[in-house]
């Protein structure tokens, strides 16, 4: 019968079944054991840069058109290490034209000296570095010709309650 | 893959002492069992032979740990910007590589990773590569010379990176460990008034003297410099530190210098 | 007494060949010292495996006291270097045997390259030995991190931020190595898991390979 002759010649043999079965249960093995302990490993790369938190800074009425500088104390997350002090930072925090407010990262982009506000009594109006007289616009952006070759750094900025919150620090397109 | 379960198998002949079996086309290195020469049995005979290599190895490996205790340095400090990072000797010559102007910046990705990965995907391949039967090094010049390039190209870039190094550390007072130990000392000289009024000072220095971003810590830069030479950096300038960065009257600096070289 | 012993044993288990395979091969003239002085660029390779035993072994004592976590990885060096006997020369083998072992695997490998000894049929050794100086390297660059000192620290940073700039995947190479956004605690333990655990395991499996396939191959013959 055409039913027997099916059985007797099996399109595989017992034993390419066997090997078949075995490396699926190799696999499944395999698989289960290393599955947890992979996405257990790569955690870091998945997880979502810890969000820094927003820090209050001052009352939003002290910010003036003049960029004035502030204390800034941001919280380090590294690993089960919550440092309570944190890590002082400071910023230029001013009022923009448009009433948005804009605050600076200090560091200089040229090799990472502290700008300041007016620095130079012949550059009125601008930050200025003193390191090489690298020179930024009040807006923060790179005067061309001197050192800096980037816009400064800039904090990302909210308002709650009349309170200014500063964020991490972003850089910003040329 | 053969199965030996007939029990009669031919008589199978090996390279040398090896079980790679000589049959087949493929040219074989040449078995030594051709040459003239005494063969010794790995042990006793061979081993100790190679143990007694070990044993003058050894001693003076020994020697070296014995008189160069391991370097340890201070506590990671994160915030610490005035350390010069340097990696260990031997990834020295990758470091380097990176500060050519075309391995660097927008280029970036060729010192990162087209040459490495070209010498070492070449290194891995080597046997694929160079397929001559020829074993000597001066009948394949082309594996030769690209390998001896490869080491002068190595050796030069490792003795820049140490010697750059070095430099750059003289540069900054040689104040690379230990510099946090010393304290801000004569806090009411006037020479300290003047520190602190000259912006251009603090901004790198730091109000402590304990340095920042871009400025070493001058804490006991008295022990290391002398006040002619401080003077020297104050008006010619030194490093990432512009000349003529003080704005004062010439009295005032002299002030500074004597108050600074106090810190010791 | 012994013999009893070893007879009893080999009844079972029946280990007399595997033994006198390894101690009874012939070692032929042209590598052996004793015949040629100029043979000792043969000895190499062995050396490099003894430095690499004096490796595990100062390694092994060495996690005795350390501890890998940030708050504590520098004060328990110190205290294993400056407070225990002899603890300047078991860190002084570990530290100063990273260094030796690279030189000797340098030179066991120029040796091999220029005798041609990795051609056929040892192609697949040279391959094994390659991929054995990529494991040593990452135990040279995973191990300085951690004394958790200035050097280590901003060595390490450099060496992730290389890593960075690759395209595409360096950032996620870079946030893999340091388990995080930053270098810190999560960096520190990551690297001492890779250099206790990780890349010893790798660095056995593929030592055993390289001496099987020495033993099955034979040493290539002379010039």
């Amino acid at each position: 019968m055409s039913e027997e002759k099916e059985r007797q010649k099996p399109r595989i043999s017992r034993r390419q079944f066997l090997t078949y079965t075995l490396a699926g249960t190799a696999g499944f093995l395999g698989s289960t054991m290393l599955y947890p302990m992979v996405r257990f490993a790569v955690d870091p790369m998945l997880k979502k840069g810890a969000a820094s938190e927003f820090v209050d800074v001052a009352a939003v009425d002290e910010i003036t058109t003049t960029p004035k500088s502030f204390q800034v104390n941001v919280k380090v997350v590294d690993g089960w290490y919550k440092p309570e002090e944190g890590q002082t930072l400071t910023a230029w925090v001013m009022k923009q034209d448009n009433g948005e407010i804009l605050a600076l990262s200090p560091i200089c982009k040229h090799l990472g000296c502290t700008v300041t506000w007016e620095g130079s009594p012949e550059h009125s109006n601008e930050f200025f570095c003193f390191c090489h007289n690298g020179r930024y616009t009040k807006e923060g952006i790179n005067v061309p010709g001197t050192p800096p070759n980037a816009p400064l750094d800039e904090y990302e900025t909210k308002i709650e309650n009349g309170r200014l919150l500063l964020g991490p620090i972003k850089k910003r397109g040329v | 893959m053969e199965k030996k379960q007939d029990g009669n198998e031919k008589k199978v002949h090996y390279v040398g002492d090896s079980r790679v079996r000589r049959d087949g086309k493929k040219l074989q290195p040449k078995d030594y069992s051709e040459f003239p020469g005494k063969t010794d049995p790995f042990f006793p005979n061979y081993l100790l032979k190679e143990w007694m290599v070990a044993a003058v190895f050894l001693v003076g490996f020994m020697a070296l740990v014995l008189t160069q205790a391991p370097p340890l340095g201070d506590l990671a400090d994160p915030t610490n910007t005035d350390f010069l990072p340097v990696p260990d000797w031997y990834f020295l010559f990758l470091y380097q590589l990176l500060k050519f102007e075309w391995a660097a910046g927008k280029f970036v990705v060729i010192g990162t990773l087209v040459i490495p990965g070209i010498v070492f995907t070449a290194l891995l391949l080597a046997p694929w590569l160079d397929r001559s039967p020829e074993r000597r090094p001066t009948r394949r010049p082309i594996a030769s010379g690209l390998m001896i390039l490869a080491l002068i190209a190595i050796t030069a870039l490792t003795w820049t990176a140490q010697d750059e190094y070095k430099k750059n550390l003289a540069e900054r007072g040689g104040g690379q460990e230990g510099g946090e130990d010393v304290e801000l000392v004569a806090e009411d000289d006037p020479g300290y008034e003047i520190y602190k009024a000259n912006q251009t000072c603090l901004s790198c220095h730091g109000e402590q003297l304990q340095g920042g971003a871009a400025g070493p810590s001058l804490l006991g830069v008295g022990g290391r410099l002398s006040a002619e030479e401080i003077e020297n950096v104050i008006n010619n300038g030194r490093g990432a530190m512009p000349a003529g960065a003080f704005q004062g009257t010439e009295e005032e600096k002299q002030k500074l210098i004597e108050w600074l070289a106090k810190q010791k | 007494m012994i013999r009893k012993m070893y007879d009893w044993l080999d009844q079972r288990l029946d280990i007399t060949p595997i033994w006198r395979d390894v101690a009874d091969h012939e070692v032929p003239e042209h590598v052996n010292p004793a015949h040629h002085f100029s043979a000792f660029i043969y000895c190499f390779g062995g050396l490099t495996f003894f430095v690499i035993v004096i490796q595990f072994l100062s390694g092994m004592f060495l996690s005795l006291y350390y501890v890998p976590d940030i708050k504590h990885a520098h004060a328990s060096v110190e205290y294993l270097q400056n407070e225990i006997a002899f603890g300047s020369i078991v860190r002084g083998m570990h530290h100063w045997g990273a260094s030796v072992a690279i030189v000797m695997l340098f030179l066991h490998t120029l040796r091999v390259f220029f005798t041609g000894a990795y051609k056929h049929p040892r192609e697949f050794n040279w391959v094994v030995g390659m991929l054995l100086f990529f494991v040593v390297l990452g135990l040279g660059f995973t191990g300085y991190l951690l004394p958790w000192d200035n050097k280590a620290y901003f060595a390490t940073k450099v060496g992730i931020e290389i890593a960075a700039s690759v395209p595409f995947v360096g950032e996620h190479i870079a946030t893999f190595l340091q388990g995080g956004d930053m270098v810190g605690a999560t960096t520190l333990t990551r690297f001492f898991a890779l250099h206790v655990f990780f890349l010893p395991g790798a660095l056995l499996a593929l030592l055993g390979a390289h001496f099987i396939l020495i033993r099955r191959q034979g040493i290539s013959g002379p010039l």
